[in-house]
């Protein structure tokens, strides 16, 4: 009676393990392209191909599956990346900040008539004049249809999003089939990258479902190509497959045939696999990175020639838990000499060498890097200074225990030490927690109290209702990296340091900042007047170079790793790796 | 017994309900979100946060969005188009009518992603445990037989090493060692894949898969093979103790009838029930050995939509494996209790 039923049992959950083992057997054939709806398959003009030769296929490893072939629905530099090797835009930015045209046939300006300033309303038009060479992978036209059409559905509102520049268009008007001209009811500087750039591409009209709304659409997981490489095939989770678009419109290009992208989640097997030949470039190599593949022959580094990363402190001047500067000023950080000492007692040069293996550079501004340049001299590192500098700003050591208390200080109250939280955010990694804890021994010299917290850095920046720390208020110092993306700082500065986005889930001054000379001279800066522009942005550096409403430290590298048979790789900080896809070669 | 199958299956359906209601809270009420960015500009403009957390419905008190990921809400007015006027019907039809919903990520439907996935997870989980049973069975019986043999002390060696080895840096080592150092001798490639499921852009062969395996199993079955067998062997041992053991040899039963017929058919019972119990995990898939092998699997899915804060994704793979393990949970009773006559759940009367 007990023999049966219990080999029965062990039969029967053998047997379903067995079954199991055997369900995820995938076919002989690649399946066609994963989509959400039941729009047809894009036939790729080859047939499936057979599997590429070695010689002719790439293999790019990345930790996450993109979530759309959209950089608009969602930036997270993998969506930009096989949407660049896919879709192309207006114009884009090359590595060394100069905008050159793509899918325009020539970029507007002033000059040429392409931009033209109504004085009276103080809106702008701006005329875009396409080329008539390019066509999608079936053969279709591209025209200005798909480029309103695209426009058109981001501005939608039930089922599009925001872009830059949406608060400056009033609306987009089709001349002809090749030109379109852009009705602005505000000046808007930033208007040559604003239908291209890292984020934006064109979307074909025809085939783009715009009933299912620009945010869920077919063609964020299976769009019509336009640009080198057209998707062939992808299993979610392990690797998407591209080959090489016969309708692209360069001749001879792309030289590659098909490009592999694999899943691997762990950076170590990352760098593994480029080591071992499995995999032929690596996105945001690290400086860590970078140092273990020198002298090794079969990886090369492509670092960007400018920066946009620069790693800064964020001191809250608001008491922590508070938004209000005024009312309740935090008792160290809302006085301007405390922020200067805290910058002259770090070394930001034995941290570049020592943590970061010498690549960073000590920055002092938010204009460092080209168009716009500005002559902020480098803090100098002087421990001594800032003891000075925290003494005459009231706050000494009266207890002899190395930190150091309110005496005579401006906002805090009498005997309160000289207390701080330093915060990082965990996804960046090693050299981040190190910095973090070097800055705090050198602010632990000077007299500073110094506790060290790491959060999600969905935590940091989440919005007030989700318990953002930061539009909450509920930090002391963070440290972690910004920059403005483009050539474009307007709309980033406005809202880092405008007094209006101070407010919780208004902008992004979480620093609780007020500075009305900063702010006129801001808003005085969207205009089309270059040479204007190019003296206010430097007034707004010195402003920020005194008030130091953000402590800028230094500016991390941009890299990317690949094989050595791969040519042709450029970083780039104003897009991703695969910006020039199309010139990529192999040498066998 | 049925009418107590039947009684706790009624049970398990308010227990769920519960279950998904505190799951629900709790997933929703951690910091950070959705719309916390992260991405390219670290930060999402205040529009496009807006935007999103409307489209996610976010905007809502919490009882309601339960509501609506409970029954949808295409039978109430929503405001889609962000006018401040709750005009438009909504379009989902909640998890009672079996919508659970789509992806904050890629939009795709939340069941659609977990059907890809779960086969591999299936796959990897059901082989790693094939081969537990195959190893911790025979390893657990004859340690217990042969106790303090020099088998055994060499076998208890390993399984405690094997439980005290962080999992994750095992299977880094196996990497390093099978990937980085050790050669092919035919080809000069490497020995064994770094990850993934099968060579990309290959046709199918079994070798190729099996290839694939080696190292992930490696990976997840050194600490349940050491948990296993550790507890066959003290459940034998327990057994072979017993009277009725001596009384089939005094009998004059041979050796083996009496240590495969008697007395493992008993001590394997609560291995059957730890068995049982195990199951769902083989479901839920281990978060470790897919991030390190590439495994496009459950574990990782269920990884990345937690920190990416992906609610509805999140809340379909919580409520189907809390569903699982009640129900194997369920089964484990049982079988337990159709294995053991002296188990009996009625009371008599």
């Amino acid at each position: 009676m007990n023999q049966k039923p219990l080999a029965r049992i062990v039969e029967g959950i053998i047997s379903l393990l067995i079954l199991f083992a055997f369900s995820a057997c995938q076919p002989s054939r690649p399946q066609p392209v994963n989509e959400a709806g039941g729009t047809p398959v894009q036939e790729p003009n080859a047939e499936a191909p057979a599997p590429a030769e070695a010689d002719d296929r790439i293999v790019i490893v990345i930790p996450e599956d993109p979530t759309a072939f959209n950089g608009i629905v969602s930036d997270t530099g993998y969506n930009q990346m096989v949407m660049e090797l896919t879709l192309l835009s207006l114009a884009e930015i090359d590595p060394q900040g100069n905008v050159y045209p793509e899918l325009a046939s020539e970029l507007p300006t002033m000059e040429n008539g392409g931009v033209v300033v109504d004085d009276e309303s103080e809106g702008m038009v701006v005329t875009w004049k396409l080329r008539q060479d390019v066509t999608w992978a079936d053969g279709e036209p591209l025209t200005a249809d798909d480029v309103i059409f695209t426009w058109e559905a981001i501005m939608d509102p039930e089922g599009g999003i925001w872009a830059e520049g949406a608060d400056y268009t009033e609306k987009l008007e089709k001349v002809d089939d090749f030109t379109f001209r852009v009705h602005y009811h505000a000046l808007y500087p930033g208007y040559l990258t604003q239908f291209g750039g890292e984020n934006f591409a064109v979307f074909a009209a025809h085939y783009c479902d715009a009933s299912e709304g620009f945010v869920n659409w077919n063609c964020n997981l299976n769009p019509l190509s336009s640009g080198p490489y057209v998707l062939d095939e992808w299993v979610n989770g392990d690797h998407l497959t591209f080959v090489r678009n016969p309708k692209y419109y360069e001749p001879g290009k792309p030289a590659i045939e098909t490009i592999v992208i694999k899943i691997v989640p762990e950076k170590s097997v990352e760098k593994t696999m480029l080591l071992g030949g499995d995999a032929d470039l690596i996105m945001w190599a690290t400086e860590e990175a970078i140092t273990e593949f020198e002298g090794k022959d079969q990886v090369a580094v492509s670092l960007s020639p400018t920066s946009r990363w620069v790693m800064r402190l964020f001191p809250n001047m608001a008491q922590r838990g508070s938004i209000d500067p005024k009312g309740s000023p935090h008792p160290s950080l809302s006085d301007r000499e405390v922020r200067r000492a805290i910058r002259a007692a770090i070394d930001v040069n034995t941290i570049i060498q020592e943590i970061w293996h010498g690549y960073p550079k000590a920055v002092s501004t938010e204009f460092f890097r080209p168009p716009y340049v500005c002559d902020i001299p480098i803090p100098e590192f002087d421990p001594d200074q800032a003891r000075t500098i925290l003494e005459n700003a009231g706050w000494v050591d009266t207890d002899q225990d190395g930190i150091r208390e309110c005496n005579g200080c401006v906002s805090g109250t009498a005997g309160e030490q000289l207390a701080l939280e330093l915060t990082i955010y965990s996804e960046y990694g090693n050299e981040l927690e190190l910095t973090q804890q070097l800055i705090a021994e050198m602010l632990n010299e000077v007299g500073f109290k110094v506790e060290l917290s790491m959060i999600e850095g969905g935590v940091m920046w989440g919005d007030a209702a989700g318990g953002g720390t930061e539009q909450n208020g509920d930090f002391d110092l963070d440290l972690w990296d910004d920059g403005y993306p483009g050539i474009d700082p307007t709309d980033y500065l406005r809202y880092l340091y405008y007094s209006e986005s101070a407010e919780p889930d208004n902008g992004w001054n979480v620093m609780r900042w007020e500075n009305p000379e900063f702010d006129s001279l801001l808003e005085q800066a969207y205009t089309l007047d270059e040479n204007k522009r190019k003296e206010l942005f430097c007034q707004m550096a010195d402003i920020l170079a005194t008030e130091l409403p953000i402590i800028p430290l230094f500016s991390v590298v941009n890299a990317d790793a690949h094989s050595t048979r791969l040519q042709g790789v450029q970083s780039s900080i104003n897009d991703l790796v695969t910006w020039n896809a199309a010139d990529w070669t192999l040498v066998k | 017994m049925k009418q107590y199958a039947f009684r706790r299956l009624l049970q398990t359906i308010p227990l769920l309900f519960i279950t998904s209601i505190l799951l629900f809270t709790l997933i929703n009420l951690a910091p950070g979100g959705p719309t916390a960015g992260g991405g390219q500009s670290r930060r999402m403009s205040p529009e496009k946060a807006e935007a999103l957390r409307r489209q996610y419905g976010l905007d809502q008190p919490l009882p309601i969005r339960y509501l609506v990921w409970l029954v949808g809400n295409d039978w109430m007015k929503i405001d889609a188009d962000g006018d401040g006027v709750a005009a438009e019907s909504g379009i989902r039809r909640g998890v009672l009518r079996g919508d659970f919903g789509v992806s904050y990520q890629t939009r795709r439907p939340v069941l659609d992603e977990i059907v890809e996935r779960l086969p591999n997870t299936l796959y990897l989980m059901a082989a790693t445990l094939l081969v537990v049973a195959l190893v911790a069975i025979p390893v657990g019986v004859i340690s217990a037989i042969k106790q303090y043999s020099r088998f055994d002390i060499a076998v208890t060696t390993f399984s405690f090493m094997g439980q005290a080895i962080p999992e994750f840096w095992l299977g880094l080592i196996l990497i390093i060692v099978f990937y980085g150092v050790l050669r092919n001798p035919v080809t000069g490639e490497p020995l064994l894949p770094a990850g993934g499921m099968y060579t990309v852009g290959t046709d199918f062969s079994v070798l190729d898969r099996l290839k694939h395996l080696v190292l992930p199993v490696t990976m997840g079955m050194v600490g349940w093979i050491a948990w296993y067998s550790r507890f066959l062997r003290s459940s034998m041992l327990d057994v072979i103790h017993k009277e009725y053991i001596q009384v089939a040899r005094a009998k004059g039963a041979g050796l083996r009838r009496v240590y495969f017929k008697h007395a493992l058919k008993n001590a394997a019972i609560p291995l059957v029930t730890i068995l049982a119990l195990d199951l769902p995990y083989i479901f839920a898939g281990s978060v470790y050995v897919e991030l390190l092998f590439s495994w496009p699997g459950m574990g990782r899915l269920f990884y990345q939509a937690a920190l990416r804060r992906d609610y509805p994704l999140l809340m379909a793979i919580l409520v189907i494996v809390s569903a699982l393990v009640m129900l194997f949970n369920l089964l484990a009773d049982l079988v337990y209790g159709s294995l053991d006559p002296r188990v009996r759940y009625e009371r008599e009367a």
